[in-house]
């Protein structure tokens, strides 16, 4: 029963509903991009100037934009995990999953669909987010390669997000309870190097944004895209992603196995 | 008959406030964002905006100064969504209704709701104001200035009441009603609540200049900083009165029709 083909394609399955349920609800995908967008549109239209005088020496002479996209699209992924986040709290609550559990379906499945439909999403965003952005000025140095890598560590980061962002839905009574790791989803790209270096922070802040997961998936993304060395944030970023990609993946698992008490 | 109206104006005035003691939270949550935001623009983003505006010592101390006016106004847009959302729910679910069917003056319900919003967003101010001490906002206003400011903001607060109760009255739903005042929580982004409007690109910076809130920010700034205000107060009042006279007259219109 629990084949390793028929759990490929019960995961396929549930991946194609999921992708069903973003073409008949648009409203989310927009939401989850209109809002990276918007911040791109306001840092660089209405505080762009004044940012790019004072973040000059983080940003080596280049454009404020260029300093700004990569913690841009990081908020896409942010933003892409609360729509996920909601859509998993809403099929345990309304009792489709345990639909599924009396159907001989791989009991994975149901989730691999929702992570496998998510990463899809924000990477999709977060080409229309850098897109909106080279049409504002963005001008990135890098080469195949280090589009490549920061491909690649996107994607890990989502799944790490997605992953976290199921074990959230999972636990959550209702899909109010869920808006705890939506604010921190929104809140800390603001506390890291997103918007302007951490130096410039005052002190506690600084501390905090110095040392928060965000910071070295931005300056590595940065660093990547526009072709300088990334140092050491590289390493800090991949951990960072694989540690709290595995503590979601097992949280969620670990939920969805107890029985459903709703 | 107007001393009937002014009753149960007042009576009206007692179930908002009666409500606002109940949910005190709602208080809080007014307070909130404005809050987050002054100390996200102070403490996270100070640094860069305090060095890239300049200013004769171009800090964190002197961008915090700069910062509060605009604040004070995201503060008062942010009750008129709060305004617009209680209005719909006094709509949609039927008190309204009953109110009518009683012998009470028909307008005595909005007006209960413009001046409980006005007593609730003064509230608001004042704990954004404590914070913004606080956190090392440091004005120069004589005690006439302070009253001119409280004043100014009275009267923007009347003005955008009016409005958002037109916005709660014109809504279908109340999520509709808090989506539509959302253009007046940007308005102090897209003016010179954050960054002065000549670091703006040009389009934008035209719509900064000549868009409601700018002046009343100038003016705010001015009173509190002691700088020269120009002719942007007589701007504020201008705007803060055509706002409020269209406000009323909506709010009027919509009310008077049966639902």
């Amino acid at each position: 029963m629990s084949t390793f083909p028929h759990a490929v394609n019960d995961s396929a399955t549930m991946l194609r509903r999921n992708l069903r349920h973003l073409r008949r609800y648009p409203a989310m995908v927009m939401m989850s991009l209109g809002v990276p967008i918007v911040m791109l549109l306001l840092f660089v239209g209405v505080f762009g100037s004044a940012m790019g005088a004072g973040v000059t020496g983080a940003v080596h002479d280049g454009d404020y934009i260029d300093y700004l996209v990569p913690g841009i699209v990081l908020m896409t992924a942010g933003y892409g995990s609360q729509s996920t986040a909601l859509a998993v709290n809403r099929d345990m609550t309304e009792g489709i999953i345990a639909r599924f559990r009396t159907m001989p379906v791989f009991r994975a499945s149901v989730l691999v669909g929702h992570v496998g439909a998510a990463v899809i999403r924000t990477v999709a965003s977060a080409v229309l987010v850098v897109l909106v952005a080279l049409l504002l000025g963005f001008r990135p140095a890098a080469d195949p390669v280090g589009w490549l890598a920061a491909a690649g560590l996107l994607v890990l980061l989502v799944l790490a997000l997605t992953w976290l962002a199921v074990a959230i839905g999972l636990a959550a009574r209702n899909a109010e309870g869920t808006s705890g790791f939506v604010l921190v989803v929104q809140v800390l790209p603001f506390l890291s190097s997103a918007f302007v270096p951490p130096d410039s922070m005052s002190g506690p802040v600084r501390w905090f944004a110095a040392n928060e997961p965000f910071t070295p998936v931005i300056d590595t993304l940065r660093g990547l895209l526009a072709g300088t060395p990334v140092g050491g944030s590289a390493a800090v970023a991949v951990a960072w992603c694989v540690g709290l990609a595995v503590v979601g993946y097992l949280w969620a698992r670990a939920l969805f196995r107890r029985d459903p008490v709703r | 008959m107007s001393t009937h109206a002014v009753a149960d104006s007042a009576t009206m005035l007692r179930r908002q406030l009666r409500h606002m003691k109940r949910y005190p939270s709602l208080t809080f949550m007014l307070a909130g964002m404005p809050v987050v935001f002054l100390l996200l623009f102070a403490f996270v983003l100070g640094g860069a905006l305090g060095a890239g505006i300049g200013g004769p010592t171009g800090g964190r101390a002197e961008y915090i100064d700069y910062l509060v006016p605009g604040v004070l106004l995201m503060t008062v847009a942010s009750a008129a969504q709060g305004t617009a959302i209680s209005v719909a729910m006094d709509m949609t679910e039927g008190i309204v209704n009953r109110f009518r069917t009683m012998a009470i003056s028909r307008a005595s319900v909005l007006t209960g709701h413009v001046l409980g919003s006005l007593v609730q967003t003064m509230i608001s101010m004042a704990i954004v104001l404590a914070v913004a001490l606080l956190i090392g906002f440091r004005p120069d206003a004589t005690p006439v200035e302070w009253l001119a400011v409280i004043g100014v903001l009275a009267l923007l607060t009347f003005a955008l009441v009016w409005l958002s109760v037109a916005l709660g009255l014109v809504s279908e739903s109340v999520e509709t009603a808090s989506n539509l005042p959302m253009p007046l929580v940007l308005l102090p982004f897209l003016g010179s609540g954050f960054v002065p409007t000549d670091s703006m690109p040009a389009g934008l910076r035209w719509f900064a200049e000549y868009q409601p809130f700018t002046p009343v920010i100038e003016t705010l700034r001015g009173l509190l900083l002691g700088t020269p205000i120009g002719g942007s107060g007589y701007l504020a009042v201008g705007w803060c009165v055509v706002i409020a006279l269209g406000g009323y007259l909506w709010a009027k219109k919509l009310y008077a029709r049966t639902r």
